[in-house]
């Protein structure tokens, strides 16, 4: 009976090598790119000329997304459903956490970014030890500690208004040459993230036991590690995401909503399998352009924000189902 | 087909005897446990909970959670999850508020089209293969899109009728007891007494061998799918009604909540086991923990983090339960 019920995931397993021979490695990821270019040439025609400053403002609000995305890639990468429904609350707690510690240190931005830092720690400690201590689904445990991370939103936003502080401010906007700084660093963060991936041992083992868990053990790899490192990536990415998005545009209540889905959005439309296993940095730069890009197309249409929820939503449900088509041949 | 009940029922009932005959099997024991003790914790802090005004006003909020679980129930019995619930009951609401009085029909295929469209995202999972997470993570989105273009700011005006039947006082009888025992029986008799109850249970327990017995998992999915957007249909017209108006957004919370019921209900996520009646304790268990930490003084800001906090127990107490029997 066991051996039936994998039979389909054998089936993918081959048509995924198939796949893998047809298509160059760097493929899916293009994709991505090329969705942002038809963004960029349609937001053109509609503003009636070239519009460079489109694509340099959207680098500098893409690091936040990108961040958070990276982060949650690490966790899909993984397979077997894995996923972090937290990143949404953790970047709206480190938000106001970032600014209210700042505060309090007079301005001492590194404190700041230690304390959060340490919340993302605990944060992705406490999803991989639910996950793995009490064997639920990683959607179910990473739903619940979101719970108790939304009461501490609410405790910390009720201290009072919080201030982000000015020096992170000045750099989440600083540009040199017009080009963003965070967006530069984070091409950076990007660069890592992709050779600790594809190069480091650990990186490896992630994507081995998303290809196949059962293998993967068998060779040695263990789940607790690779669970608990990609958790603690991610929450430690949208915890610094959400220091920097609430210095950006100063932290409120709502700040990460939309970062549950995006953040998700960005991974699977960058080309990364849903299933785990194969994973694609590049990507999630391509689809936080593409996304932002499709925003303020969408934006200069006067579309308003519930409908881009609808496109958006739309769009995601689309990409998978033509990519998981693709998977199927 | 029906060497499934057989086999289930005979396996059970050597064991527990009468409970199975309802569905219910050991670990559902835990919600109608938790359920009692609760109700006991709020009694000990306040004694007028246990009249009959007590009861209605501690258990009224139960009732659009308990629908709203048996809808993620059916997702759940296939293997699946549904993270669009809370956001599709807002629309439900909002499409009540604005369009129920003034254009009745219209409000009818609309909450139509809200199940149709369920069905047709249950399709999708089956036969596309996406992860239901996103799935549903992506319709959600969807939903509350369409609810905010409905109903951009939360009022509108619901039919008096639908008010009255969810905030009607009986005396003598807690009504949302009775509304509760009403909502887990017609879950009963979709899940054990009709021919894809039973499918759709084995489903999500083996789909191979509803496969192989002649079933199309396809037609399963979108059944079990069906009867969630159903179910959110039912759980936005209490909500409706009980409010007095839509919320495209203040529905969210049942999203979590009904998961939390699911699971306080004995349902497991690998598919084919929750029960109705579970599903329906485990609900009124988990508003009842909401009023108890209301009652017993927990700050609003720390509630949420509580209820969290509550199901990672129950989580944590199922893992000892498990060791336990194994």
């Amino acid at each position: 009976m066991t051996s039936t019920i994998e039979q389909p995931d054998l089936d993918r397993q081959r048509s995924f090598g198939r796949r893998l021979t047809a298509l160059t490695s760097d493929r899916p990821w293009v994709w991505a790119y090329l969705g942002s270019v038809l963004m960029w040439i349609a937001i053109c025609v509609i503003n009636g000329r070239l519009s460079f400053g489109v694509v340099t403002a959207v680098f500098a609000l893409a690091p936040f997304l990108v961040l958070a995305g990276i982060g949650q890639m690490f966790v899909i990468t993984l397979g077997g459903g894995s996923i972090d429904l937290t990143v949404s609350n953790v970047i709206t707690l480190t938000a106001f956490a970032a600014a209210e510690i700042s505060a309090a240190a007079n301005g001492n931005v590194a404190l700041g970014i230690l304390a959060v830092v340490v919340i993302g720690v605990l944060v992705g400690g406490l999803n991989a030890g639910v996950i793995l201590g009490l064997k639920v689904p990683p959607i179910v445990a990473t739903l619940a500690a979101g719970l108790i991370l939304q009461s501490a939103v609410n405790v910390i936003a009720g201290l009072g208004t919080s201030t982000p502080s000015p020096a992170l401010a000045d750099f989440t906007q600083s540009r040199v040459l017009g080009i963003s700084v965070l967006g530069a660093v984070c091409v950076a963060v990007a660069v890592l993230a992709g050779i600790f991936l594809r190069r480091s041992i650990t990186g490896r083992r992630m994507q081995a036991f998303g290809q196949n868990a059962i293998a993967a053990r068998l060779s040695g790899v263990s789940r607790g590690r690779v669970v608990l490192i990609a958790y603690l990536i991610s929450g430690v990415l949208a915890a610094i995401a959400g220091a920097l998005l609430g210095a950006f545009s100063g932290p409120n209540v709502a700040l990460g909503d939309p970062y549950q889905l995006n953040s998700i959005a960005v991974v699977v439309l960058g080309g990364t399998l849903i299933a785990g296993g194969r994973s694609n940095v590049a990507g999630i730069w391509g689809a936080g352009l593409f996304l932002l890009l499709l925003n303020t197309l969408l934006n200069s249409l006067n579309v308003g924000v519930a409908a881009q929820d609808i496109v958006k939503g739309i769009l995601i449900i689309l990409v998978l189902s033509v990519m998981s088509g693709r998977r199927e041949r | 087909m029906t060497t499934f009940i057989h086999t289930d029922t005979t396996a059970k009932s050597a064991k527990q005897g009468v409970l199975s005959r309802f569905g219910i099997s050991g670990s559902d024991m835990l919600a109608p446990g938790a359920l009692i003790a609760l109700v006991l914790v709020c009694c000990i802090v306040n004694p007028n909970v246990l009249t009959v005004f007590g009861l209605t006003l501690v258990l009224s909020s139960a009732i659009p959670l308990a629908l709203a679980s048996l809808a993620q129930m059916y997702v759940v019995l296939v293997g699946d999850i549904d993270l669009g619930n809370g956001a599709a009951i807002g629309l439900v609401t909002t499409i009540v508020a604005t369009l129920l009085i003034p254009h009745p029909v219209v409000a009818i295929i609309a909450l139509a089209a809200v199940i149709a469209l369920y069905a047709l995202s249950g399709l999708l999972v089956q036969t596309r293969r996406i992860p239901a997470i996103i799935v549903t993570l992506g319709a959600s989105f969807v939903w509350l899109g369409i609810a905010l273009i409905v109903l951009p700011s939360p009022g509108g005006t619901v039919p008096h009728w639908l008010v009255l039947s969810a905030t009607t006082v009986i005396p003598g009888i807690p009504y949302p007891i009775l509304i509760a025992a009403a909502i887990a029986l017609v879950g009963w008799l979709i899940s054990m007494r009709t021919r894809y109850g039973a499918v759709i249970r084995a489903g999500g327990a083996s789909p191979d061998a509803v496969g192989r017995a002649g079933w199309s998992m396809t037609r399963v999915r979108m059944t079990a799918y069906g009867l969630a957007g159903f179910f959110i249909v039912a759980a936005g017209l209490f909500v409706a009604g009980a409010t007095g108006s839509g919320d495209a957004q203040s529905s969210s919370d049942y999203t979590l909540l009904a998961v939390a019921s699911v699971v306080l209900g004995g349902g497991r996520f690998s598919g084919g086991r929750a029960t109705p009646i579970g599903t329906v304790c485990g609900a009124l268990a988990v508003s009842v923990a909401g009023s108890m930490l209301a009652l017993i003084g927990v700050p609003s800001d720390y509630q949420t983090g509580m209820q969290g906090l509550i199901l990672l127990a129950v989580l944590a107490g199922r893992v000892i339960t498990d060791r336990k029997s194994a």
